[in-house]
């Protein structure tokens, strides 16, 4: 049997009543869905996953321009919350040593799509590198990225609804690292957790910094600026789905708004699914998460 | 002297020089109010439209797209503009692929034309374009709106519509609502009803989705035509069977389904009619049997 086969065909219906993909549907916050039993999404008291996002209202200015000072304070507070530890070098321990190879696996693209912004990742290998790590033992990069040298990983993705995926965060991040990217579009994406089980991948991601300084919410591919904002967030975190699940409710309830009314992510991310129930990457049940908010409060969404 | 780029139709041929040559071409401007064409004119096929747009082809390549050239514009201390212009197979492909996204403000270039915030998109005969700036300010709207009438000025002729959207019933039509399709990954990304592509779409389907207000409803209508009537009456018991769970007795079936509200459909020749989340079963009705009516009269 085709491990697959367990997500063949998935109605609207089914995906509505909660009866498919999991618990996407409550993470989602869709209307007529089961509530009864479940715990508060993304206030879990025994958590499978912490995730910790930071707001700062001036990361990015009126004129969409990002603020390099604010994004490092940000990145600071998410890792010192994230580990509990109060100095800073010392976070960054927790998960990186001085002999690692670390590679910085981000989303790389032209100006007029959804790219993780230079400051993220001059934020994160300053960090890296005052941690103890010499500069170059880091690389970073999208694509070309020397995966099999490198000991640990960091996922640098940035936040955009996806056409054929659903949403693109840290899982669809390392489809790059397979050579054959547009073959994981098929079947709903089911297959993108597998990115994450490649040999030269497996068991190197130390940590998830997403840039969510300017998430999408469209349909995409390209860009309408209208569906793009400014919700000024970093997330930290070590489990990619739930991860994803985080930024899949925050998206979800920022269409609703625009749209005023349900306007449902579509297709529904059977690759965040697919990553828990088929590739148990993590956790995708809202019930089973933490979330941690810091800073900037202005419309949450989450 | 300006440079020329032709898009030879038919064949994948860009020839970058310095004279209008063939009678097929589409010319790129130069210059518009100050923004100069910069860097090197890039042009991708289906095979490699992947190269530019790596998990998003697949929206182009199902509207039959052919190729695309991409050129950017600079201008001294102002937000760059890039410049998109997609072939796809047909007109009515051009006009698939506009409708893909249709927020913005309507405006007046090409045969329809959406405007949003520095993005300008508009549609004529079998071209798409897509011009985008970097950000917006008054002087970049007016660059985008002169680029893309200079652009439509260079396609010369208009290219019809699908003839499907005859089919839709004006009453209550919300207009921004409709999309043109042929396939299953169009339809999912505007209503997502299953996925293993229950109503068997492909390439020479044609599919119409468009939603109504019907006091505090707002059922969606869904017409697909197929090749061969045998592939819409398939199309309608599998929907049936599997959607509606229930074995239809007719040519129509209607049922409430959650939150109260009814889907049914219909099919007739070679055209299956879908409606979803009507608010009364006389509505869902309603809303079919008028677009039955008026598909009588539409020619493929």
């Amino acid at each position: 049997m085709n491990p697959h086969d367990k997500f063949d065909r998935v109605t609207r219906r089914d995906f509505l009543r909660g009866a498919a993909y999991g618990s996407l549907g409550l993470a989602m916050g869709l209307e007529g869905l089961a509530r009864a039993g479940q715990g508060s999404a993304f206030a879990a008291e025994k958590p499978l996953a912490e995730v910790v996002l930071v707001r700062h209202e001036a990361a990015v200015d009126a004129g969409h321009q990002v603020n390099s000072a604010v994004v490092v304070e940000m990145l600071n507070t998410a890792m010192k919350s994230f580990t509990g530890e109060s100095e800073i070098a010392k976070a960054w321990q927790r998960y990186f040593r001085p002999e690692d190879n670390v590679g910085i696996k981000y989303t790389r693209c032209s100006w007029h799509r959804i790219h993780v912004n230079q400051a993220v990742l001059d934020a994160i290998t300053e960090r890296l590198i005052s941690s103890g790590i010499a500069r170059s033992r880091v690389a970073a990069n999208d694509f070309g990225l020397p995966v099999k040298d490198c000991t640990a990983l960091i996922n640098v993705p940035t936040v955009k609804v996806h056409a054929l995926t659903g949403i693109a965060v840290s899982i669809k991040n390392y489809i790059n690292f397979t050579g054959n990217r547009s073959s994981y579009h098929f079947e709903g994406s089911s297959k993108l957790g597998e990115t994450w089980l490649l040999p030269e991948v497996k068991g190197k991601t130390r940590l998830i910094v997403v840039d969510m300084l300017r998430p999408y919410f469209g349909p995409g591919p390209q860009i309408n600026p209208l569906h793009q904002w400014d919700y000024k967030a970093i997330l930290v975190g070590t489990d990619p789905v739930a991860i994803d699940t985080v930024c899949l409710s925050i998206c979800q309830k920022k269409r609703n708004l625009f749209k005023g009314e349900e306007w449902p992510i579509t297709p529904p991310p059977r690759s965040l699914a697919a990553a828990d129930s088929l590739y148990h990457l993590g956790t995708s049940d809202p019930t089973q998460i933490k979330l941690t908010r810091l800073g900037w409060d202005k419309e949450p969404l989450i | 002297m300006s440079r020329v780029l032709l898009i030879l139709l038919g064949l994948s041929l860009f020839a970058p020089g310095g004279a209008r040559a063939g009678e097929n071409m589409l010319r790129l401007p130069e210059e518009v109010r100050g923004w100069k064409a910069d860097g090197p004119d890039k042009a991708f096929t289906r095979k490699t439209i992947f190269d530019y747009m790596d998990g998003g082809g697949e929206i182009y390549l199902a509207y039959d797209f052919q190729q695309l050239l991409a050129r950017e514009y600079a201008r001294p201390n102002a937000p760059r503009i890039a410049a998109e212009v997609y072939q796809m197979a047909s007109s009515r492909d051009a006009y698939g692929v506009f409708t893909h996204d249709t927020d913005g403000q309507p405006v007046s270039v090409g045969q329809m034309a959406l405007y949003s915030a520095g993005l300008l998109r508009f549609w004529k005969d079998r071209f798409f374009v897509r011009l985008q700036a970097e950000d917006e300010t008054p002087e970049v709207k007016t660059a985008l709106m002169t680029l893309g009438r200079q652009i439509a000025s260079e396609i010369p002729q208009s290219g019809k519509t699908p003839s499907l959207l005859m089919a839709l019933p004006s009453q209550g039509l919300i207009e921004p609502s409709v999309h043109y399709f042929h396939t299953s990954v169009s339809l999912n990304i505007h209503y997502f009803l299953d996925d293993s592509n229950l109503l068997d779409l492909n390439s020479r389907t044609e599919g119409i989705l468009a939603r109504y207000q019907q006091s505090s409803d707002k059922p969606y209508l869904l017409i697909v035509r197929y090749p061969k009537p045998r592939d819409a009456r398939a199309a309608f018991e599998q929907f049936s069977r599997a959607y509606l769970r229930e074995t239809p007795a007719g040519n129509a079936i209607f049922r409430k389904l959650e939150k109260g509200q009814f889907a049914g459909g219909r099919w007739e020749q070679g055209v299956l009619l879908l409606v979803f989340e009507a608010g009364s079963r006389a509505s869902a009705e309603k809303l079919l049997e008028l677009a039955a009516s008026k598909m009588k009269g539409v020619t493929p």
